[in-house]
């Protein structure tokens, strides 16, 4: 650089002296942060600050931080790189020169503007490379690939191997394709095949074998962090996540065209609504982790519950433009991206692309007139609602001043009703019923008859539903007393029945008596409401006699129904001497009775034709509900949702979009510019979508995934084939499939990808396709064997000069096992199974996988189909590196551990599969000798050499077929494909 | 760079061995970045190859994690204010949002604090073993937090991000150093007995980084403590053991020598010949049975094996926890690099953890005389055997407890200010760094706090690594374990 000029006009210190602040002092230093009281954003900033002498660089302190202070490092910038000897240089000029700064003129964040990046350039019509092959004899150009290939090879003074053997290549396509061994059967078939097509043949076969789909779903599946669970605290289940599961693997199995893959993803709801298809894609947007606590049990009007959100739709972004376009944006959220094209406002953009989704179970596949019924009834029970609310106002408005005055009295008491203290042990609940006019009760039995002077009921306490006192309260009941357990006579000592009781919180309900009997009776013939299921709780029940002791205490208690939840909830409870407890009791029993009283007040307003009116909307009411639960249920998915069923603080937005402002710092608290649906600017300037004024939540999504499958669109047919390349050769094209940008890695063979994004584009975007190119290059067909001159040109195969050797997945390997042991179900989809225990799911769902049986024939189906825990996930799966749903993974790991290497020797599913395996194998030979060959050539593909059969043969006739077997799992040859 | 340019031929390292494909590890690729060269690495495995950034004061880690918020103000943090104002409504100056509404009057510790050793430090009685050491630990008061959700705030601490998808410490630490033993897995977790803290096992989870370096948890009173240990089948035994084994490693060595340059399949023969050599040294270190009867004593296993009624209880509490320590330095002898021991299951029922809402002295009063029984032990412990000056203890919750009473025992979330403490490696015992204010409800200066990011910082700088320079490529942005922030709190460094 030259540092001999003055800066003393606008371009120059635009050119070389804005860049350095912005890179150095901006992230702290801006007009917002003002870290250590100085800014350097603005003019006056700079000037004001004291730090700046212009003209005069030896009296700047600003200088004199960013200079080494003798050995010490500078102090400025704070834990960062120094500036260079060059840049302080440009900085002491600038203020020799008078530190110039154009009036008005603000630094800004430093974005990158430049789009000139490979990845983000049209794609060219590629030429295909037309040399001489000078390897001809064993390498021969089958398409465009080798030609590529072979290119490359030859430029870089690479040779290509010969073909692999009939043997390894039936091996090799078949985990490939299918993610499961040949049969010896068919090895032998195809080996000894005369058929000039067998190659091809057997492609076909595989394409059309749907178990293809479960391999190549699971592939997407690792992308988009697929699981059964929430993740977070809890991690709770989720029962209807697998529907979309089961969509990834038909898709494939269906071939269905990419553009419409990915539209159906992202916005299927507004583009095929009439599918099943068009609401089950939208489990990709769903797919990944969900925190519950910060959606359940925290408002979106706290910070916390807007942080869950946010974090939320970070989540669905961060997803959507990894997987489609292998674009990094996340790192915009707090700051514009360092090295692309990517501001915080673009970031922000697309974030208001998903602004009104949740993820909530959805009904999908519904027959439309269903649909339509259950709008109409729907929409007549929330006006009967209505017209029942209007009602009871008009009767409080009847009833007065009195009333609201005793309303407001009762309110100064109400801060000594709050709960004090709590037993773990509730109370009584019943089970969960149809309708709350659903008749229950529940009786103690004193032993034998008693004189009784009052009988008191303490309701329940649960922060369920954010509910708290008064939980579970009887909204219409009675209090009857016999001798006669059946109640056929009886005494009624209080009555409920006519009008509905307050709810009194914590304080008890009283009754008093003089009769003597041995059963107590609590019939309700209203139950309460507990977000829309009916039922009752109650804490106690006390019987008092005269001189106050309670003869309940510890008593037998029966009841028509109880949900048996102990230690919370469970009959004895009710008899237990254990109650939630008042700030103040004497204050609470008062507010109580105020309460009542102004409920009186009201039944006086509630004259006869009142009492009809709500009758008549109460029965209208009731039988469109009855109809509504009677229709048929539809079939769920957990998936994209503006409408669903809430839970709480979880609430649907019908589709009206959160307001999405661009967060200074990624803050929460430190909301800036307003944001507009759109996405980075590649295709369009600013990324902007044209959306009308009054657009819909959904036109967002359906513009945003027109984008991605714009057919000029660079990214996604880079992105996709390269995908599809990588799963085949264990690596991209592009090393970093889910980042073409400048942190990824750059192509080894941009013409390849370039030509195979067209081919896909352009021919049905069909991956069988794309499949049958790839399997029938010479390219894919060459053997793995080691090249000494090769390796020391390329030891990491980059170029293709050999197959990649691999080790299989972690599905593969419990696949494998289950087929060679003769136990693989192949029945496919639905829910997933379970390979451990459920404790608990109520409430902190337990997975317990130490406590599962292998033996338990539901689980011996193919891994997709297994139920996925995500925040704990199955131990001997993740020890085989398999794919961890908290985040994308876009190629698996591989590694060998000693860790590895005791599960596969010693877990309990290899143990009870050896046994399975000898009793199969025993069951099919008879001698020994052809036991241990039989067993072989299941894992390998061959049958084993004569010095290997002798050690084999040796080693089970003296410890069993079984430990023969239980070997044979952890054999190089099976656990690596050539 | 996790997402390396596909190197693949790399000669195994002398312990654990990691290959990667092109989504692989990239270990290799991260060591010379750094200036260093694994291959010349002698002593470790780790990334860094035993080619640390600066000579390092502690060699292995202790993390205690109390799961669901431990109360600094009823444990660590005197506030002889709230004694005063004791039962006055609060009011804290500004509008507050807890999580559960919890803003009751000012209430005061449910334990006594007394002072302690020659630092004078207050504790309260509910930690009061812990006085004896005191003069070791550095406690920061005015650590911070980020949400006052469990989950998240839980990751905040074990992962240094606040969602799933990151790396715990240990295993940055673990790839960064390696294993220093042979014989046992480099990081090992023991979780509550009762069951896993939020977020389960991905708060020790490895994330992008190899699956080598996720914690390996061990439940000491399961029938097989360590997973896949020994082989449970009746068709097992000893001598098919043996010789299965040298017949598995003949047959994979002629595979191995049919196919040249491929390091992965001499590693794999190798795993499999460590593995055995685990199978025999971990049962032996989990066997606590031959402790002298004052260790045990001193770790609260006195009444070990006893039955324990339905309330929570301080013996109970002591017995479990202690013997997740006296493990853990057993552990630690024998050369694990890092132990995570967690106090709290997640918010089951009975309430088992440290999210005292309902009641303070009934839940923390066992919970954190357990606790500092175990831990006061295992400081002693290793000092006594001189493994305390190079090993970083650090005891940590996911955020602290509010000065206001929530019902009449309880106290709700308080993510605006926490008590973190460490000692041994390298820390300087007896100081205090950073208060909160006089109520217990934020840093004293607000300006300056302490975060998660500083502790981690710290604690890698301990270990010989800057915080700055150990990072690894994932998806498009180069990741560590202090994000983009992080400040050595050079108070406590000794």
């Amino acid at each position: 650089m030259n540092t001999a000029f003055a800066v003393d006009s606008e371009q120059v210190f635009k050119q070389q002296v804005v860049p350095i602040l912005q890179k150095h002092c901006f992230a702290c230093h801006n007009s917002e942060d003002h870290k250590g009281d100085f800014a350097i954003q603005t003019k006056a900033e700079v000037l004001e600050s004291g730090y700046i002498e212009p003209g005069d660089p030896s009296a700047s302190h600003f200088l004199a931080v960013l200079k080494p202070d003798g050995n010490a490092p500078p102090s400025m910038p704070k834990d960062r790189e120094p500036l260079t000897r060059e840049e302080i240089e440009v900085i002491s000029l600038w203020i020799q020169s008078g530190a110039y700064w154009p009036e008005g003129f603000l630094i800004a964040q430093p974005a990158v503007t430049s789009t000139d990046w490979w990845s983000w350039k049209v794609i060219e019509l590629q030429t295909v490379p037309a040399a001489e092959n000078p390897f001809a004899a064993h390498f021969s150009i089958e398409n465009p690939i080798d030609a590529f290939v072979l290119a490359k090879l030859m430029q870089k003074g690479l040779e290509p191997s010969a073909p692999a053997d009939r043997r390894t290549l039936i091996r090799r396509v078949y985990y490939d394709l299918l993610g499961l061994p040949p049969t010896p059967a068919d090895v032998a078939e195809f080996v000894s095949s005369g058929d000039l097509l067998a190659y091809e043949k057997l492609i076909d076969k595989l394409l059309a074998s749907p178990a293809y789909g479960e391999r190549w779903a699971r592939h997407w599946l690792d992308v988009v962090k697929y699981a059964d669970t929430a993740g977070y605290d809890k991690d709770k289940l989720r029962p209807n996540a697998w529907p979309y599961r089961d969509y990834v693997v038909n898709s494939f199995n269906q071939d269905k065209p990419y553009a419409r893959f990915v539209r159906e993803q992202l916005a299927g709801d507004q583009l095929y609504s009439d599918t099943p298809d068009g609401i089950l894609g939208l489990g990709f947007i769903a797919a990944g982790p969900w925190d519950f606590i910060g959606h359940v049990e925290v408002p979106e009007t706290k910070i916390d519950g807007r942080i869950a959100r946010y974090i939320d739709r970070d989540e669905m972004v961060t997803n959507a433009m990894n997987t489609f376009v292998s674009t990094t944006v996340q790192c915009a959220r707090c700051h514009n991206h360092k090295f692309d094209a990517v501001t915080q406002q673009h970031y922000y953009n697309l974030q208001s692309v998903f602004a009104a989704v949740d993820k909530a179970d959805r009904l999908y596949g519904e027959d439309p007139a269903v649909t339509a019924r259950k709008k109409q009834l729907e929409q007549s029970i929330k006006e009967a609602t209505e017209s029942l609310v209007a009602l009871q106002q008009e009767i409080e408005a009847e009833a007065g001043p009195a009333y609201k005055t005793a309303i407001a009295e009762s309110d100064k008491l109400k801060s000594f009703t709050a709960l004090d203290q709590r037993d773990d042990a509730y109370g009584f609940h019943t089970a969960m019923q149809q309708t709350t006019a659903d008749t229950q009760w529940v009786q103690i039995d004193l032993g034998q008859s008693e004189a009784l002077a009052e009988i008191r009921l303490h309701p329940c306490s649960d922060d369920f539903g954010g509910v708290g006192n008064g939980f579970g309260f009887p909204v219409r009941f009675r209090i009857e007393v016999s001798d006669d357990p059946t109640f056929k006579s009886s005494t009624l000592i209080a009555d409920e029945t006519q009008a509905d009781y307050p709810n009194i919180g914590i304080a008890y309900y009283a009754a008093t008596t003089q009769v003597s009997a041995r059963y107590i009776r609590l019939t309700v013939n209203k139950l309460y409401d507990r977000n829309g299921t009916p039922m009752f709780a109650i804490s106690e029940l006390e019987a008092l006699a005269a001189d106050g002791t309670n003869l309940a205490q510890q008593k037998r208690v029966s009841s028509s129904s109880s949900i048996e939840a102990p230690i919370r909830w469970t009959r004895k409870n009710l008899t237990d001497g254990k109650w939630p407890v008042p700030v103040d009791i004497v204050k609470t029993q008062q507010w109580a009775s105020m309460l009542v009283d102004a409920e009186k007040l009201v039944g006086k307003a509630n004259t006869p034709a009142r009492k009809k009116r709500r009758q008549e909307l109460t029965l209208k009411k009731a039988t469109m509900t009855k109809e509504l639960a009677g229709l048929p249920k539809g079939r769920m998915v957990f998936a994209a949702a503006t409408d669903f069923v809430g839970m709480a603080n979880f609430k649907p937005t019908m589709g009206k979009p959160r307001p999405i402002k661009v967060l200074h710092r990624g803050d929460i608290l430190q909301e800036r510019e307003e944001t507009q649906p759109g996405t980075i600017p590649l295709l369009n300037k600013d990324g902007v979508f044209s959306l009308a004024e009054d657009h819909t939540e959904g036109d967002r999504r359906v513009a945003f995934a027109e984008w991605v499958v714009r057919k000029d669109q660079p990214l996604t047919w880079r992105s996709i084939v390269n995908r599809i390349w990588l799963y085949h050769f264990g690596q991209g094209i592009v090393t970093t499939p889910n980042d073409l940008g400048r942190m990824g890695q750059l192509p080894t063979h941009p013409g390849l990808l370039d030509w195979l994004a067209l081919e896909f584009r352009d021919h049905g975007q069909s991956f069988k396709h794309m499949h049958r190119l790839i399997l029938l290059s010479s390219t894919y067909r060459q053997a793995s064997a080691h090249h000494e001159t090769n390796s020391q040109i390329d030891s990491g195969n980059q170029y293709l000069w050999r197959m990649n050797r691999r080790k299989l997945s972690a599905e593969e390997i419990r696949d494998s096992i289950l087929q060679v042991s003769g136990r693989l179900n192949n029945q496919m989809g639905g829910p997933g199974y379970y390979l451990f225990k459920l404790e608990h799911p109520q409430h902190s769902p337990h997975y317990e996988y130490h406590l599962h049986d292998p033996n338990d024939v539901t689980s011996h189906r193919r891994s997709v189909y297994r139920f996925i825990v995500r925040s704990q996930p199955d131990p001997f799966m993740t020890i085989l590196d398999c794919a961890d749903s908290s985040k994308s993974t876009p190629l698996r790991d591989e590694t060998l551990t000693s860790i590895q290497a005791l599960a596969l020797l010693n877990n309990k599913f290899n143990l009870a599969m050896a046994e399975h395996f000898a009793e199969d194998i025993r069951s099919l030979q008879t001698t020994e000798a052809a036991q241990v060959n039989r067993a072989f050539v299941r894992l390998t593909g061959r049958i084993p050499m004569e010095s290997e059969q002798s050690e084999l043969l040796a080693y089970t006739q003296q410890h069993g077929l079984e430990n023969l077997c239980r070997l044979l799992y952890n054999l190089h040859e099976f656990v690596f494909v050539d | 760079m996790n997402q390396n340019t596909g190197q693949r031929k790399a000669k195994p390292s002398r312990r654990e061995f990691l290959w990667n494909s092109g989504g692989g590890l990239g270990g290799i690729a991260l060591a010379s970045m750094l200036g260093t060269d694994p291959l010349q690495a002698v002593d470790d495995s780790g990334v860094l190859g035993g080619v640390l950034h600066h000579p390092p004061k502690a060699k292995r880690v202790v993390q205690l994690f109390m799961s669901g918020a431990a109360s600094h103000i009823d444990l660590w943090d005197h506030k002889p204010w709230l004694d005063k104002h004791h039962g006055e409504a609060s009011d804290f100056g500004e509008k507050i949002e807890l999580f559960q509404n919890g803003a009751g009057p000012w209430t005061k510790s449910y334990f006594q604090f007394q002072p302690y050793g020659e630092s004078g430090k207050h504790l309260s009685d509910a930690v009061s073993p812990l006085g004896e050491v005191v003069d070791e630990m550095a406690f920061i008061h005015n650590l911070v937090g980020k949400t006052g959700v469990h989950s998240q705030a839980t990751y905040l601490q074990a992962t240094g991000f606040q969602r799933p998808g990151f790396p715990g410490m240990g295993s940055w630490i673990s790839y960064a150093l390696g294993s220093i033993n042979d014989n046992l897995p480099t990081f090992v977790v023991l979780p509550d007995h009762r069951g896993y803290a939020s977020n389960g096992p991905k708060n020790w989870g490895s994330a992008f980084l190899p699956a080598s370096s996720q914690g390996t948890t061990i439940f000491p009173q399961r029938e097989n403590p360590i997973d896949n240990l020994t082989a449970r089948a009746k068709f097992i035994t000893q001598e098919g053991e043996q010789s299965g084994l040298q017949l598995l490693n003949s047959i994979n060595r002629q595979y191995a020598d049919q196919r040249l340059g491929d390091s992965r399949l001499d590693a794999r023969i190798e795993s499999y010949e460590l593995a055995a050599r685990m199978q025999l040294s971990a049962p032996e270190v989990l066997d606590i049975s031959k402790e002298p009867a004052h260790i045990r004593k001193m770790y609260g296993l006195e009444n070990e094996g006893a039955t324990y009624g339905a309330d929570i209880n301080i013996p109970e509490e002591a017995e479990y926890f202690g013997r997740k320590c006296l493990i853990a330095r057993r552990l630690l002898e024998k050369g694990v690099r890092f132990v995570q021991i967690w106090s709290g299951n997640d918010n089951g029922f009975p309430r088992r953890n440290w999210d005292s809402h309902e009641d303070i002295a009934r839940d923390h009063g066992p919970l954190a005389k357990g606790m500092a029984i175990g831990t006061a032990a295992l400081i002693k412990d290793l000092k006594q055997r001189d493994m305390l000056k190079d090993t970083l203890v650090l005891w940590t919750t996911e955020f602290g407890r509010m000065p206001s009473s929530q019902g009449s025992k309880g106290r709700d979330h308080n993510p605006f200010v926490f008590t973190n403490w460490l000692c041994g490696g390298g820390i300087k015992g007896g100081v205090t760094a950073g208060e909160s204010d006089q109520w217990g409800f934020k840093p004293l200066d607000r300006e300056n706090p302490t975060q998660v990011y500083d502790i981690h910082a710290t604690m890698l700088h301990l270990l010989g690594i800057d915080h700055q320079r150990l990072t690894v490529r994932n998806n498009g942005i180069d990741r560590r374990l202090t994000d983009v922030h992080g400040h050595l709190i050079d108070t406590i460094i000794a």
